[in-house]
């Protein structure tokens, strides 16, 4: 089970995540004769083979490069074609710290959406965890199952269904997946359009021994209104809500620009201009009398002489009118951070609540 | 404030306890540490001991026989003699209370208009009179306290307050809501046992050492866990300057199997916070091995050189030289097994929460961790991380370096008045992320601007892909 366990070198029929840039991650099943087509040159899969997970591959023609990926949950949510908005690492990371979902967890999931949150929790509970996750839309939902499946997802049992009206039970519990005679679940995510309307059929598969725990996950207030209310009225009791701002930050290089050497270029150019109307007057009246540029006074100091960027223009410390690279030798930088350019300023609320099961009497 | 609570029993307890069934996820167990959390917000770590006493301070005492069984969860209110009673919440007033259609702003107006009054429309007539508003002196209180270890103690010192509270009816409901809160968090004798989690460990040592775990937030920790895919039979190398906090969540979500190697900078590794993890020794022995610095940066001069004796030469020494020899022969044989798992390397991650400068250690961890694996490193400061993700990149060993931060703000959950909380803690740590890779030391080219360029004088009309490129670039003014 590759998402369960990692291996060193690839075979014929592994899942590799091709590295290809930092918004373009493909995952391709290894095939021989097939080979991966990228605006940074093909890839054989032949050559693949053999190759270790990790490892950087030239293209076939000598340019471009890709790394060959093991797959991961969190490379999985970075690879997703889009079928619905999905829950983002920063979140899903919060729900199951919170939840306290680890290996053996029993969690309820739905809708299945793309099944990125799926993959996570499917890690995190492992082979001893079981995951129920629903999804009413048919494409999407034999669309994750042939994912699931081809993913060796076996701790997980996708159903078909609408739980806003059909509610969680499942007739034919496959039995593995039975506990208590039932889902019995313990940690329960709702990813739906109205969760209040699917509050109240969880009573009859969470776990009547055990603290649950729930997320419903909503982008609108007025769905939290609605879903806390459900929630009051269904007997959970802690129910808080809250939001999870996540940034992504790039290290970066700035140019040091002292006023100093600006004033210096200043002067330099000053100089030059006036000496190239010297120059210009002594050549009228004395042909063929050059002047030595470099007498000309620039403040000459010794920190000053890294900084001059020989473009034959004298004095030039912030390279003005060449391509200067981000962290390009000549130049002084300091270190900086950038936060990345679109922030995802407001994935969803997350609703979290509890339910105790009634003393035993 | 809440100083006046006792520990109940000694922390190292734990140690010594002999065979046991594995710890209790879900139902309160005996010889078993759990959290308690008080109205007042405060914490507790306590060991159930079968007919132990736990003391909470001025929220009471309370026998732990009567909280057994009871899933993890629950909450409980202290009654005379030590005795408790479930209780739905620490905050609910009555338990009772039927849940209606009306919402919750009625019930909890006819619940406060119970006790002797009225609430006003806005806060219009208010009039502050400072403390002469109460009528009930300190002292009442103090008497109300004395005279009640009796159940409803805390509840009937509030609604006698509200009774004697001269501006009460012409507080609003939400204010009265708000006075109540604050007086239940001073008065009810209620606390709630939860199960001593990983974000559980954490958000009491928020309170109570935040140093201790280097400012990390519930977040922050749940970030690290996912990124480093942390999952049973893994094999971490992890760097964890709290004392064990990182290792106790690493343990919860591996289940007893696999290994987590940890380097620490002392002598011994300091994982005294797993005392309180109910974890039996030899399942810790299992799973972790320790390893100093000194052992991981020279391993060759480290290892011991180790002569097994032979039976015979064991048979022959004396019980104290034969104990002294069992005792080297195992301290070298572990040591030497860390040592070989560390120059085996493969790793399955790097977790690092540590103070230690990163670009310092780096060179020496990063060639053990397995390819295509999580490297994940926190720190309090982004600026730390920045130097380390400016060092990774130079080096290429890690793949896509980035700093991630999370901050999870709440909101005062009532339908009808949702809104952020005024204030929320102001820091909880940077996550750097990436994945070790191993890059081909020749034969690469890089598709960059040489190659567009050429491509461009090839074929002038071709789209030519956007390529990033560092936005400090000027181009030509002359």
């Amino acid at each position: 089970m590759s998402f369960f366990k990692y291996k060193d070198v690839i075979e014929e029929g592994d899942l590799v995540f091709a590295f290809i840039s930092r918004g373009t991650i493909k995952p391709i099943t290894i095939k021989k004769g097939e080979k991966l087509n990228t605006r940074y040159g093909h890839y054989e899969h032949d050559d693949m083979i053999g190759m270790k997970f990790g490892e950087q591959m030239a293209g076939a023609r000598g340019i471009g490069f890709i790394h060959l990926l093991h797959p991961s949950p969190e490379l999985w949510t970075l690879s997703l074609p889009h079928r619905t908005q999905i829950v983002y690492t920063q979140d899903s990371s919060y729900i199951m710290q919170r939840l306290n979902v680890v290996s053996g967890t029993r969690v309820i999931e739905a809708g299945t959406g793309s099944a990125s949150f799926s993959h996570s929790f499917a890690r995190t509970i492992g082979y001893d965890g079981r995951l129920f996750t629903y999804e009413f839309h048919e494409p999407r939902y034999l669309e994750a199952k042939k994912e699931l499946e081809e993913h060796n997802m076996k701790n997980t049992l996708i159903t078909h269904r609408d739980v806003c009206n059909d509610g969680f039970e499942i007739a034919n519990i496959p039995e593995g997946f039975v506990k208590d005679g039932g889902v019995s679940g313990e940690v329960v995510f709702l990813d739906l359009p109205s969760p209040w309307t699917a509050i109240p059929h969880l009573e009859k598969v969470i776990s009547q021994t055990a603290r649950v725990g729930i997320c419903c996950f909503s982008p609108c207030i007025e769905q939290v209104d609605k879903t806390v209310k459900a929630l009051q009225d269904e007997g959970w009791i802690e129910i808080e809500m809250v939001e999870v701002a996540g940034r992504r930050w790039e290290a970066r290089k700035d140019m040091v620009k002292d006023v100093g050497d600006v004033v210096k270029r200043l002067k330099d150019i000053q100089s030059r201009k006036n000496q190239g109307i010297e120059n210009k007057r002594h050549a009228k009246v004395q042909a063929g009398d050059k002047r030595d540029h470099d007498e000309m006074d620039s403040g000459s100091d010794d920190g000053a002489e890294k900084k001059v960027q020989n473009t034959g223009k004298g004095f030039n410390p912030f390279g003005k009118g060449v391509r200067v690279r981000e962290g390009d030798e000549g130049f002084e930088w300091r270190n900086v951070t950038k936060v990345e350019g679109e922030i995802k300023s407001h994935t969803s609320y997350l609703t979290f609540a509890y339910k105790i099961p009634l003393p035993k009497v | 404030m809440d100083n006046d609570i006792t520990m109940e029993s000694a922390p190292t307890e734990i140690t010594n306890a002999v065979t046991r069934t594995p710890k209790s996820l879900t139902t309160i167990s005996p010889n078993q540490h759990a959290l308690i959390r008080l109205p007042s917000e405060g914490m507790k770590i306590v060991l159930l001991k079968p007919n132990g006493v736990i003391s909470l301070g001025k929220f009471g005492s309370f026998e732990v026989n009567g909280i057994l069984g009871y899933p993890f969860g629950q909450s409980f209110e202290i009654l005379d003699d030590h005795k408790v009673k479930p209780t739905k919440s620490i905050t609910q007033l009555h338990d009772d209370a039927p849940a209606s259609d009306d919402g919750d702003e009625e019930i909890e107006k006819s619940e406060l208009t119970k006790m002797f009054s009225n609430s006003a429309e806005s806060n219009q007539n208010i009039i502050n009179i400072g403390s002469k508003v109460q009528k009930l002196t300190s002292d009442d209180i103090d008497e109300l306290k004395k005279s009640g270890a009796s159940s409803n103690i805390g509840q009937t010192i509030i609604e006698k307050m509200i009774a004697g509270h001269g501006g009460f009816d012409k507080k609003t409901i939400f204010s009265q809501q708000k006075y109540l809160k604050r007086k239940q968090q001073k008065f009810l004798r209620r606390f709630t046992v939860e199960y001593l989690g990983a974000s559980q460990l954490l958000q009491y040592y928020v309170e109570k050492d935040i140093q201790r775990i280097l400012d990390m937030s519930e977040e922050s920790l749940g970030l690290i866990m996912t990124y480093s895919n942390v999952r049973p039979g893994g094999k971490y190398l992890l760097i964890d300057e709290t004392g064990g906090v990182i290792l106790y969540a690493m343990m919860e979500r591996m289940k007893g199997e696999g290994t987590i190697v940890l380097i620490h900078d002392n002598e011994h590794a300091n994982i005294i916070t797993l005392r309180n993890s109910d974890y039996p020794e030899e399942d810790i022995n299992r799973m972790v091995k320790t390893i100093n610095w000194l052992q991981f940066v020279e391993p060759e001069n480290e290892k011991i050189d180790w002569d097994e004796a032979t039976p015979a030469e064991i048979e022959q020494m004396k019980p104290s030289k034969q104990a002294q020899y069992e005792r080297r022969s195992k301290r070298a044989q572990e040591i030497n097994e860390v040592i070989n798992m560390t120059q085996e390397g493969n790793f399955d991650a790097l977790i690092s929460v540590s103070t230690l400068n990163m670009t310092s250690f780096l060179p020496y961890v990063l060639p053990t961790i397995g390819g295509s694996r999580p490297v994940v490193i926190y720190s309090q400061f982004k600026e730390l991380l920045l130097e380390t993700q400016h060092f990774l990149m130079k080096d290429k060993r890690v793949l896509a370096p980035s700093i991630f931060e999370s901050r999870v703000r709440a909101y005062q959950t009532i339908p009808g008045r949702m809104h952020p909380l005024m204030t929320m803690r102001g820091f909880g740590g940077y996550v750097l992320w990436g994945t070790r890779v191993m890059p081909k030391e020749s034969g690469v080219t890089a598709i960059g601007r040489g190659i567009i360029k050429k491509k461009k004088e090839e074929t002038p009309s071709e789209d030519t892909p956007a390529v990033e490129t560092p936005a400090s670039e000027t181009m030509s003014d002359s």
